[in-house]
């Protein structure tokens, strides 16, 4: 009986030196992946290296005054509305050009998912349905609503592409956009 | 805090000895409590720090879910263990005459039964979360006007939840072995290994933050692991104890030396031959029957009362025993009784 207890005991402790030797490892294999604490958080999937001086892939869908489209869509599509011109701003800070698609709310919402698109804008408010499927922004503006309850308006994201996520919600806050 | 003024200083002026039911405590067990109730308000009252600063920074991150799961049913134990000793404080009655000490059992099992729940539920969230390749997004937050990522947030909160515990399951651990209480217990072994679902889920925020997506679910699944473990742990040991399985040691371990003391101390008796008892852990204290067969003429009833006097006095844990005399031993109420007891090897049919 002692014995077996014994045996427990060391078993346990050696758990304990096994699971600390993997947490050890994992942190110096993380410590080796980014230069420094600038680059975290990354984008598992390098959204924001491949935009910067490159394009973004913006979708949009009618929902004025944050976003309307043109009759006729036209081509190249040139939407308006107050999202579009923030959109606009923070492709620029980024060097990148923006390059619109338009659709509905599942449509673009589905594109965003599968990586074929990195923002859709839509006067979304951060009661969207769609928080499951797409990294929603911090709210960057707050109006009062049709009944009067405040609507917080956010912009939705690739889920995860936290690097990618963090620059676009630094610049909105950044804009005195309020309500 | 009124509540350790109330249980442990009220009778300062003229001293009252603490009780368990009809069990009076030594002074070192009556300070081991007063520790004991101290100590569980100090983990409530850290809990409810650790709760808030974890849930204000939790996010969408998976392993802060966990987490948060884990601290809030870390107050089970301190508070099954607070109601339970208020329970068992009660003397026994007509209605329960063997007293309210398996109030003890009876949290034990309930905080056991949480546990294996909730970690079961976190184990099929984080996992499916793994398998769906769900990446977890982590943004910014505002913190008096700063712009902050919140993954640095998530690990703070997350380190200041993983030393206190420690400290506590450390402080408790030797009471719990004094006391012989077993929800304590639970609760300091919780404590003790605490610091490493706080490790594993800074490190699961930093892998979200180095661009690992599966990190967050990783260091959940391993979270939500080690609460399914504390609760299979939990339940077994709590169901081991209420199906009046033979006293052990706080920690389930070992048979409890207390039961081959009652035995030596019978058979040791002048006028007995043999002699074998039954011990079980009622919570806190044993219950004793004993059994002797005396050398010739049946004992008379003060031999007898002074047997039974004798078992008292080795230990307060025994408080309510009997001693019956018979013509030999019942092999029917004592199954296997001697083998094992004096570390002869045990038996097939309970040895585990």
């Amino acid at each position: 009986m002692r014995g077996r207890d014994h045996d427990t005991l060391t078993l346990r402790r050696r758990t304990h030196l096994a699971a600390i030797a993997a947490l050890v490892a994992v942190a110096l294999t993380a410590g080796c992946q980014v230069d420094s604490l600038a680059d975290i958080p990354a984008d598992p999937r390098g959204t924001l290296d491949r935009v910067e001086g490159g394009f973004l892939r913006v979708g949009v869908s009618p929902n004025p005054p944050w976003t309307d489209l043109p009759e006729g869509l036209g081509d190249p599509l040139r939407p308006s509305g107050r999202e579009v011109e923030l959109v606009e701003d923070f492709a620029e800070s980024l060097d990148a050009e923006v390059v619109w698609a338009a659709g509905s709310e599942e449509e673009l919402l589905g594109d965003l998912e599968t990586g074929a698109l990195d923002v859709v804008v839509g006067g979304l408010t951060a009661r969207s349905p769609w928080a499951s499927h797409a990294a929603l922004t911090r709210p960057y503006a707050s109006v009062p609503g049709e009944k009067g309850e405040e609507e917080l308006h956010v912009m939705a994201t690739p889920m995860g592409e936290n690097a990618f996520l963090v620059a676009l919600e630094r610049f909105l806050l950044a804009q005195d956009v309020g309500g | 805090m009124s509540d350790v003024g109330q249980q442990g200083g009220r009778q300062d002026g003229r001293r009252e000895p603490t009780r368990f039911g009809h069990t009076e405590l030594p002074r070192e067990q009556e300070e081991a409590l007063r520790r004991a109730v101290r100590l569980a308000w100090v983990t409530i009252g850290f809990l409810v720090t650790a709760v808030v600063a974890v849930y204000v920074t939790m996010g969408s991150s998976q392993a802060m879910k966990a987490a948060w799961a884990e601290d809030l049913l870390s107050f089970i134990p301190p508070i099954s263990f607070l109601v339970a000793l208020h329970l068992t404080r009660k003397p026994p009655s007509p209605r329960h005459p063997y007293g309210h000490h398996r109030s003890i059992g009876v949290g034990h099992l309930v905080a056991g039964t949480s546990l294996v729940i909730m970690g079961t539920f976190l184990v099929w969230d984080s996992g499916s979360g793994l398998l769906k390749a769900e990446h977890p997004p982590i943004g910014v937050m505002e913190v008096g006007g700063h712009v902050v990522w919140s993954g640095w947030l998530m690990i703070a909160a997350l380190a200041y939840t993983a030393v206190p515990p420690v400290l506590l399951g450390r402080a408790k651990m030797p009471l719990a072995e004094k006391l012989h209480d077993r929800v304590l217990y639970a609760d300091a072994d919780m404590n003790k290994a605490d610091w490493m679902t706080a490790v594993g889920g800074i490190v699961g925020i930093v892998g979200v933050g180095v661009g690992w997506w599966w990190a967050d679910a990783a260091a959940a699944l391993f979270i939500s692991g080690s609460i399914l473990r504390d609760g299979v742990g939990n339940v077994r040991t709590a169901v081991t104890a209420l199906m009046d399985a033979r006293a052990t040691t706080v920690d389930g371990k070992e048979v409890h030396p207390l039961v081959g003391r009652v035995d030596a101390l019978l058979r040791g008796l002048p006028w007995v031959a043999e002699a074998g008892s039954r011990v079980r852990d009622e919570g806190h204290v044993f219950h004793v029957e004993g059994f002797v067969v005396p050398i010739g003429a049946p004992p008379s009833l003060e031999e007898l009362a002074q047997a039974r006097d004798a078992l008292v006095a080795l230990d307060w844990k025994v408080q309510d025993a009997v001693v019956v005399p018979c013509a030999e031993l019942p092999d029917e109420l004592l199954p296997g009784v001697g083998d094992e007891r004096e570390d002869a090897p045990a038996r097939g049919h309970d040895a585990g």
